[in-house]
């Protein structure tokens, strides 16, 4: 399904349009007034995305780094080419260990895999243990976002799935309630975990040590208590040295939701005595995407969301409509490196406005590797005949400014006179869910020329 | 000549890391990280303290009147279950950690008292390790925290604080930036998700 096909379904409800569309626009301004309190915080980006840039052009170095560091430590690597390898490797990992209880903090990497159906056709539960990914999970959802998994669900939505799966009582959606409720569930989930999976925010190659990310202590919880620990992580997770956590960590969730830094940022280095910790390093795609000097930018990504929260497209058709792991402006430019045929229309889901490179952290050019994205999809992938036919005409209009004119005149003309029915048909896709305005009587060009002439 | 058959199978690490390799750009520099570009001249102590109360959290001065456990149990009057990692706390533990055979067995722990060596202004958090818990589930699973922390040990950014972690050894640490919290449904923030419902830095 086309972007603007499935944008169309999430706007059937205007009311939770709108609440979707405010709410995230309430984070980008928490977001806004952490940063602008930050002395320095465009010489932190340029760090960033300094550092990230420099640990790509030594990629192999640094995770060969990393994986002699991380065994030192007494850490299980292990390597995966692909999703089905990194299912395979975390799957065999909890078979050894007879492990039939699950709980996972929040990883897109592994949702990127498809990890839990993986394990779920073994018979094995696996429970997403962070709140928003817990009431997705129980919903038979995918996230629609990276930061705030279940942004697009209601409260009284959550209250209903709470009653029919942790028969919860009727609240009226009290967040409060529920979140108590939640963390009741969850708490006997953790209590009989055989093994614990969460993700990595940064690896760091100089201690062998990875960091994790919470706001709930879930990860936390999880991974100290079950007597097996795996971390699963993309390559581009690496940094070189520990110092270096003083730039992400500070761009981090400031970016995020405008906190100053996460609840817990826990650094995991060595295994607790007698438990076992292991490593699965993933590729899936991104040497390729490492390949493309124009994109390879888009694996500074460290999952802030903020160019998200920003995006005047996404706010209004929300996460799902993008059907892809990562939505939003940086998913619209991964998803294209793995399969151009399927997430053609993403790139087009954007006003290159540029907002989402004003608050990428790591300063990644999203804006204009969209449009680098739309230079070669329009030459490799069949574009529909409409858009095709218009293009093309316009092209020409524009080329010969006597014809420019003339179409114009006409255009104002019938703004002016044409009845709605026959501006809004079916053609014109810019009628579609709007009113044209009044066409002016006046083109630009001959205001400007008369405005010369009183002067 | 070696003929495809006879070839070994590249094994997936060698495959990603030939292909990094491969397609990795010339070698851009590592930038140089000037830490005085982010001064901002704010007062250490307010500014910490400001932090913990931002992220949720309470910040008290230690009574010089009465030990740290009085005045931590008269904070929580209800607390039955109690463990403190510091010296003296003697009838304050309720739990001696020896005689537990898993970890899980503190799940009804009500207040928790630790030290930690290391605050950071500029976000409220303080840093936990290995040397300050005995059991790393410690801060997460308890209900109430309370960390006791020396004003002199609070640094002003990371970027300071990174220099203090690097010369000790932590196997694991974390750095806890007040109680944990959720706004996962429609963004309402409520404090208490899977760890602590309430922190408190007692400073002295
Ligand atoms: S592209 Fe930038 S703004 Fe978007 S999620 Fe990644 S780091 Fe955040």
């Amino acid at each position: 399904m086309s972007h603007s096909k499935a944008a169309s379904i999430f706007n059937t409800d205007e009311k939770k349009v709108n609440w979707h569309d405010k709410a995230l626009w309430f984070v980008r301004h928490k977001r806004d007034k952490s940063v602008h309190a930050v002395e320095g915080w465009e010489n932190l980006r340029s760090l960033g995305h300094g550092i990230k840039a420099h640990t790509l052009s030594n990629l192999d170095h640094y995770l060969t780094e990393f994986e002699a560091n991380a065994i030192k430590n007494g850490v299980q690597v292990h390597w995966a080419a692909d999703a089905e390898e990194h299912n395979k490797i975390v799957h065999s990992i909890l078979k050894k260990h007879n492990a039939k209880k699950i709980v996972k903090s929040k990883s897109m990497l592994t949702e990127e895999c498809h990890l839990n159906p993986y394990l779920e056709a073994d018979g094995m539960e696996i429970i997403d243990t962070d709140l928003g990914e817990r009431i997705v999970q129980l919903a038979k959802e995918p996230p629609s976002h990276i930061v705030l998994p279940a942004i697009h669900k209601t409260k009284e939505e959550v209250d209903e799935l709470f009653q029919e799966h942790l028969g919860t009582k009727p609240c009226g959606g009290d967040p409060q309630y529920l979140t108590g409720e939640a963390r009741k569930h969850l708490r006997e989930k953790f209590m009989e975990a055989d093994a614990a999976i969460t993700g990595v925010n940064f690896a760091i190659a100089d201690t062998g040590g990875f960091v994790v990310c919470t706001n709930e202590g879930n990860a936390d919880m999880g991974a100290h208590l079950a007597p097996v620990h795996i971390a699963c992580m993309g390559i581009e997770k690496i940094i070189p040295k520990q110092e270096y956590l003083g730039v992400f960590l500070r761009l981090l969730a400031r970016s995020a939701t405008g906190q100053p830094i996460t609840t817990y940022s826990s650094h995991f280095k060595k295994p607790i005595e007698g438990n076992e910790m292991h490593i699965v390093i993933v590729d899936n795609g991104r040497t390729e995407q490492l390949s493309r000097p124009d994109f390879r930018a888009s694996l500074h990504c460290i999952r802030c969301g903020a160019c998200m929260n920003t995006c005047p497209i996404y706010r209004r058709s929300g996460g799902h409509s993008y059907d892809a792991t990562i939505p939003g402006p940086i998913g619209s430019i991964l998803s294209p490196g793995k399969d151009l045929k399927k997430h053609s229309t993403l790139p087009f889901a954007s006003t290159l406005c540029g907002s989402c490179s004003d608050v990428c952290p790591v300063k990644i050019d999203i804006h204009s590797q969209l449009y680098k994205w739309r230079q070669i999809i329009t030459k490799e992938t069949p574009q529909p005949l409409v858009k095709k036919a218009s293009m093309k005409m316009m092209g020409k209009v524009f080329s010969k400014p006597s014809q420019f004119e003339r179409v114009g005149k006409v255009a104002r003309w019938s703004l002016r006179n044409l009845p709605k029915s026959v501006i809004n048909s079916k053609p014109n896709v810019w009628g579609k869910e709007r009113d044209l305005p009044l066409g002016p009587k006046e083109s630009f060009d001959d205001w400007y020329k008369n405005r010369e002439k009183n002067d | 000549m070696i003929g495809i058959k006879t070839e070994k199978k590249m094994t997936s690490r060698e495959n990603i890391l030939s292909r990094a390799k491969a397609n990795k750009p010339d070698l851009l520099e590592l930038p140089v990280i000037n830490v005085e570009v982010f001064a901002d001249g704010k007062d250490l102590l307010e500014e910490f303290t400001k932090k913990v109360e931002v992220v949720g959290g309470n910040v008290v001065e230690q009574n010089v009147s009465e030990t740290i456990f009085s005045q931590v149990s008269k904070m929580y009057p209800d607390a039955k279950v109690n463990y403190a990692t510091l010296e003296g706390a003697g009838d304050f533990n309720t739990v001696s950690l020896e005689a537990l055979k898993k970890p899980h067995e503190l799940e009804n722990l009500d207040v928790l008292i630790l030290e930690s060596i290391l605050g950071v202004a500029e976000n409220g958090a303080v840093w936990l390790s290995d040397g300050q818990l005995p059991i790393r589930v410690l801060p997460f699973i308890t209900n109430h925290l309370v960390i006791v922390l020396k004003k002199e040990n609070i640094v002003p950014f990371l970027h300071q604080a990174y220099p203090i972690l690097a010369k000790k050894d932590n196997d694991f640490g974390v750095f806890i930036s007040g109680p944990s919290k959720t706004a996962d449904i429609e963004q309402s923030l409520v404090i208490g998700a899977h760890g602590a419902m309430t922190l408190t830095v007692v400073l002295k």
